[in-house]
């Protein structure tokens, strides 16, 4: 016989698996589970930016009828966080308030209307502090602290050198020096956050259900905030209505919805308000970037020097990484041999900071690309040859320890040069249109965790049973990337079986092996490794079966399109029940597991910190951005964009074509409209018509081309797609406005009375410019 | 349900007497016309009236009419409806392109003009939850003692977004009103108030019925400037029409909303002459909206920015008005 | 808050018949989520704004979080889960948001399908730009709207009996 045609399951647009339930309504988010028998949690939020808890009464509220259990911060003595070594936050301010909303009592009442009749009814008796709003003033010698330990409000510095940069500036031929300042924004995810919590009280057991990226996290936390042995807990993630980062640490909330529950010995329901959601936080922290670039006359980049500030709000949170992570990244995508980074994370008395896509790296990266655009104009080098003039030659380490195995930023470039027409058309579109680019990368996936155990970073089991199914078992956090998919197309490919025989169950602690969830693009990497390899235990045990069966050596036997037979023979085919059933026979039901640990070169350097930023693989992306600008009302339109990512290989190139194009555009969003921006604390912005996320009416058409540079460690050849072309676009933009009418803006996001009053400026000083000469 | 809305009686009176005697025979009571808005508001502790009178089954509120005089369009047409409206479009462009720049096209659906000629005044210290507005002493429009936008003034900042009424003002229209016991009509213009706590000339048990616009004459249009491409309310939006005379002389009315608590008209004495410098008749003007209009902090979006941007409308959709 | 008079509604939900009684604040959104259990519609934002609550009432689009539903008396009302053909495979926009794309973590995708099925209804032929103007009211956080307007289109192109262009699988 001859062997079926191919049936990969790799390499092909797969629509989600589960996206039949999401086109259906019948896929539940944490919101939509069954609350008949769940009491309502509300959270008392905090009046002021800074205090001293003087007391708190909850007497009238709890005799309120209806109201069953009332909480403080005197219910709960443990502090929760991110970081083993930054946990300073408890889940409910316990005499000290440091941000306005902040959690101070929480409680469960029959119904929505009691609990918001109850909060009015919680009596706090506030010694009001001064505040700090920006790192400016938090870094005044004689600010208030907002956290005794932590001297000038530094809640961490960085300060790492590589190479020297004296004598890198010495070699270049200009330097330039610049600074700039991004606003804070928000994840803004659609789904406003929900925990469901459900205690048991005979059994001393806490079912959970939230919303989270993490649930590993939440089950660590919820154990340790409720002094629970973990055995007890059992967290379950439903579908999550996207994450970006905002739901990798654990919040407050999910820990005040478990308190309750077990305070009432039931469940409880906590809905945050979308004012609570922004409120809660975890976003992009204001970032202001000093940056000093030295470049040859060729635009090679002899040395940079980058002093990074953050306001980090009012707790450590993800902080400490995500300064880190600012500087790392400096490093892996140009060669550059000479880099100085200090970097200081300030607390502030606004909600806390964290993590969001393209976590720390994006308003730096914008920085870097806006400065050496403006730097290939100085020296009349076209920008895409300032690029290319510092590519890096993979394989390599760059001067900070990271690993960098494969590389496809060159062909990035050339693919988006060309579907742009950047030669042909920049430089002869009329005024006030304009084209800009830049280029960007990510990890794909943190080497080493933050909770760092030795254990495997992934862990996938896999099942066969009579009827012949294969059910995949997998922490993997699927919130819309698409990782149930991808594991889905691993096993189905390795397995060479049709997709429709295997089944993913996901994320129920109690089912489902650990996995470090959903952060820094690790999925696919790492439990995509972990799922191949499962699946090839999983294919040698159907082998050896098949080999008994055929009555050869298992060397000999091959399998495709679910049927079994002799290399090179087309004597007898056997279909892969048949040998599923024959596996069986000799262990029953047939369960196999695959790991995934990260390879020690890779964890990164040695140095202080130098774990945060490695990977095994990093993607690369370029994008041009063409904008139209009415100068009259300063009003930006992205007209359109093209961007070419490198993800190593496209395992599912429909999801990743999706990703690049929701990196792109919230990457646009930051770039034009997107703020958090507060009143003496008071979030401004904290709904969806003063936070901007764009509208379908003004978002560009994307240009999407995958780039394929076939990692070598990575699973089918794959790196991350989600979040490397993010922080092009801002940078692209700038440089397209400056292409369009010749002012630089060191501002994001560039909102048009931001651009009007800049231009204002601008031609002030062009006309005193003028008048001089 | 994570929110619990206060408890009203909703009543949905089928005429026009019916809903005027509603209005007039129950204590602590709003009307709702489509309720984009005043749901919202309702959510966040900013309206607590025990009875709500829906407009929504009033049949007469519903008509558009063509009439001697003009045109009428009862209080209870939707936006979708006036934006889709042949006639409306061809004769009064300004109209027809505001209703179409509300909000969003599933806001339009229900949203109606009574509503939005009576849009309630939006500012940054209001429109926000009631632990915000608690957190921060409320504020002089509803509950506080002090507008935290101008703390030394004595009155409300918040600013009138509404789109439609500077579109019907350039074009002259007028504002019928019904209460118990009278039927009014006023110019659209005299309508408003600059208190952005009381900026309707509306009654206790008034409720607008109708506007009736002259007969075409000028053309016009409007713009708005937001930050985002739908949804968002103005920051500034400008209404021009334009009328040319036998003598080849243009006058331009001009009317601004986003920038005051009241929809601002601006009837420049001036008018272009076939003679008259372009550039210096259009500069003049861009000036004269700069000091009509007094854009306050009510936004995140900066005062000045939204005073240049409704001069730079203005010159924008009146040169192409020419 | 007994005193307050129940109201009673009849209204059809996709092609059902449902009678309840309703307190007059009870939102349209809150009704279908709480009382019907049709949990399709989302909550997404307490002003409005987002979209993930759109429903088709009496043939137009609403956001169920500004209507009543007492408002809705009398009304017939499809959601997300009335769309499916009738032998239970997807629609022609079901499909073509999933072939497509059109979504990612699925949570405006009820509302965004729905809004987009009334907007097939008044538009059968929509340009890009209609549709981009059309859906404007519905927000989404991950897909960046590219793929929604494809699914659109395949939609509207698989209704009408002409070629649809590059769907996946």
């Amino acid at each position: 016989m001859s062997v079926k045609a191919d049936m990969s399951a790799i390499g092909r647009p797969v629509p989600l698996i589960d996206g039949i339930e999401k086109v259906t309504g019948k896929a539940l988010y944490t919101g939509d589970l069954d609350t008949r028998d769940a009491l309502t949690g509300r959270i008392l939020r905090a009046p002021v930016s800074h205090g001293r808890i003087l007391s708190i009464d909850t007497s009238r509220a709890q005799a309120l009828d209806g109201v069953r259990v009332v909480i403080t911060g005197q219910d709960c003595d443990k502090t929760y966080g991110v970081i083993p070594i930054a946990m300073n936050e408890y889940p409910m301010a316990r005499d000290r308030i440091r941000y306005r909303g902040e959690p101070i009592a929480a409680i469960a009442a029959d119904d929505a209307e009691t609990a918001a009749r109850a909060l009015e009814l919680i009596e706090v008796e506030i010694e009001e502090l001064p505040a700090c709003y920006t790192p400016a003033e938090s870094r005044k010698p004689d600010a208030p602290l907002l956290h005794d330990d932590k001297a000038g409000n530094l809640e961490r510095e960085v300060h790492h050198t590589f190479g020297s940069v004296s004598d890198g500036f010495d070699e270049a031929d200009i330097v330039r020096e610049e600074s700039f300042d991004c606003a804070e924004i928000n994840h803004a995810q659609m789904e406003p956050h929900a925990a469901l919590a459900d205690y048991d009280p005979v059994r001393n057991r806490l079912t959970f259900h939230s919303v989270t990226q993490v649930p590993f996290y939440v089950h660590l936390m919820l154990a340790r905030c409720l002094d629970m042995d973990s055995s007890r807990v059992r967290v379950i993630k439903p579908f999550v209505g996207g994450g970006f980062g905002a739901r990798t640490e654990t919040l407050n909330f999910e820990i005040i919805a478990a308190l309750l529950a077990r305070a009432a010995g039931g469940k409880v329901m906590m809905q945050l308000s979308r004012e609570e959601s922004f409120i809660t936080h975890r976003g992009r922290p204001n970032t202001q970037v000093k940056l000093k670039v030295g470049m040859t006359k060729t635009g090679r980049i002899t040395a940079v020097e980058c002093e990074t500030v953050m306001s980090g709000g009012a707790y450590a949170g993800y902080g400490l990484v995500t300064i880190l992570y600012a500087g790392a990244l400096l490093h892996g995508l140009y060669d550059i041999p000479n880099i100085k980074y200090d970097g200081y994370r300030v607390y502030t008395n606004h909600p806390p900071c964290g993590a969001m896509r393209g976590h720390g790296t994006v308003d730096v990266r914008h920085s870097f690309e806006a400065l050496i655009d403006r730097m290939a104009r100085d020296l009349g080098l076209d920008p895409f040859a300032v690029r290319r003039a510092n590519l890096l030659k993979a394989p390599l380490f760059t001067a900070n320890g990271l690993m960098v195995n494969s590389y496809g930023l060159d062909e990035c470039l050339d693919k988006v040069e060309k579907a742009s027409g950047w030669v042909e058309r920049r430089g002869n579109m009329p005024k006030g249109r304009g084209l800009g680019m830049a280029c960007s990368h990510y990890v794909s996936g943190a080497a080493k965790p933050v909770h760092w155990t030795g254990e495997p970073h992934a862990v996938v089991s896999m099942k066969l049973d009579f009827d012949g199914s294969v059910t995949v078992l997998t922490g993997a956090s699927d919130i819309g990337q698409g990782s149930t998919t991808i594991v889905a197309q691993a096993a189905a490919e390795i397995l060479r079986i049709d997709l429709g025989r295997v089944r993913v169950v996901t994320n129920d602690s109690v089912i489902t092996p650990k996995d470090n969830g959903s952060y820094s693009s690790r999925v696919t990497f790492m439990v995509g490794n972990a799922a191949i390899e499962a699946a090839k235990a999983m294919r040698a045990k159907l082998i050896d079966a098949a080999a008994g069966l055929l009555d050869v050596d298992p060397s000999e036997v091959e399998c495709e399109a679910e049927t079994f037979f002799v290399k090179g023979s087309s004597q007898s085919e056997l279909p892969f029940h048949d040998v599923a059933i024959a596996a069986l026979a000799k262990e029953g039901t047939i369960t196999v597991k695959g790991t995934f640990s990260t390879p020690v070169e890779a964890q990164g350097g040695k140095h202080r910190g130098g774990a945060v930023g490695s990977t095994m693989g990093f993607s690369y992306a370029t994008q041009v951005v063409e904008v139209s600008i009415e100068e009259t009302t300063g009003q930006i339109d992205v007209e359109k964009v093209w961007v070419a990512l490198d993800c190593g290989y496209a395992i599912n190139p429909l999801a990743v074509e999706g990703q690049i194009e929701g990196s792109v555009w919230m990457g646009m969003g930051q770039g034009l409209c997107e703020e958090t921006s507060y009143l003496e604390g008071l979030p401004a912005h904290a709904n969806l018509i003063d936070y901007r996320v764009p509208t379908m009416a003004e978002s560009p058409p994307i240009d999407v081309q995958i780039v394929e540079s076939i990692d070598p460690l990575g699973p089918f050849g794959a790196k991350e797609a989600g979040e490397g072309a993010l922080s092009g676009f801002p940078p692209a933009l700038v440089n397209a406005v400056a292409d369009a009418i010749g002012m630089d803006v060191n501002f994001l996001p560039v909102t048009p009375d931001r651009v009007l009053e800049a231009l204002t400026k601008y031609r002030r000083n062009l006309r005193r410019k003028e008048a001089a000469t | 349900m994570t929110e619990a809305l206060p408890q009203f009686q909703l009543l949905a009176p089928t005429t026009l007497a019916e809903a005027v005697a509603a209005l007039n025979e129950t204590p602590d009571v709003a009307v709702s016309a489509g309720g984009t808005d005043l749901v919202v508001q309702l959510r966040r502790g900013l309206c607590e009236a025990t009875t709500l009178v829906d407009l929504g089954n009033v049949a007469a509120l519903k008509t558009i009419e063509a009439t001697e005089t003009g045109l009428s369009i009862g209080a209870g047409v939707t936006l979708a409806e006036i934006e889709n409206n042949a006639e409306i479009s061809r004769d009064y462009p300004a109209v027809a392109k505001a209703a179409a720049v509300i909000a969003g096209p599933t806001h339009r659906t229900v949203a109606t003009l009574g509503g939005n000629l009576c849009l309630d005044t939006r500012c940054v210290y209001y429109n926000q939850s009631h632990w915000w507005r608690k957190s921060n002493d409320f504020c002089l429009k509803y509950k506080g003692e002090i507008c935290h936008v101008a703390p030394n003034g004595n009155r409300c900042r918040a600013a009138f977004t509404g789109d439609l009424a500077p579109a019907l003002m350039v074009h002259g229209a007028e504002i019928e009103i019904v209460g118990s016991d009278c039927r009014r009509r006023m110019r659209l213009a005299d309508f408003y108030h600059e208190d952005g706590a009381d900026h309707l000339k509306l009654a206790a048990g008034e409720i607008v019925a109708a506007v009736h616009l002259p007969p075409p004459g000028p053309a016009s249009d409007y713009e708005k400037i937001r930050v985002r491409g739908s949804i968002d309310f103005p920051l500034a939006g400008v209404a021009v029409a334009c009328s040319k005379s036998a003598d080849g002389a243009v006058r331009f009315t001009v009317a601004i909303t986003g920038t005051n608590s009241m929809p601002i008209l601006i009837e420049p004495e001036e008018a272009l002459g076939g003679e008259s410098d372009r550039e210096a008749y259009f500069t003049a003007l861009g000036k004269q909206v700069q000091k009509a209009v007094s854009p306050q902090r009510t936004t995140t979006i900066a005062p000045h920015y939204r005073r240049l941007s409704a001069a730079a409308l203005t010159i924008r959709i009146a040169k192409a008005l020419l | 808050m007994s005193d307050i008079e129940q109201i009673p509604v009849t209204m059809t939900v996709n092609g059902k018949k449902v009678q309840r009684f309703v307190d007059a604040r009870t939102l349209l959104i809150h009704f279908l989520r709480e009382d019907l259990n049709i949990t399709g519609p989302h909550i997404g934002c307490e002003t409005s704004h987002c979209g993930a609550c759109t429903v088709e009432m009496n043939g137009m689009s609403v956001k169920s979080c500004t209507v009543f539903a007492a408002q809705a008396n009398g009304a017939e009302l499809t959601t997300i889960e009335g769309l499916a053909n009738p032998d239970g495979t997807l629609s022609a926009l079901q499909e073509g948001f999933r072939q497509m794309h059109g979504l990612q973590c699925g949570f405006c995708t009820p509302g965004m399908i729905t809004r987009a099925h009334t907007l097939l209804k008044e538009n059968p032929n929509p340009t890009e730009d209609e549709i981009r103007m059309g859906i404007s009211g519905n927000l989404c956080r991950c897909t960046g709207y590219q793929n929604i307007v494809k699914a659109i289109q395949y939609a509207a192109a698989k209704l009408n009996g002409t070629d649809i262009q590059e769907a996946a699988e």
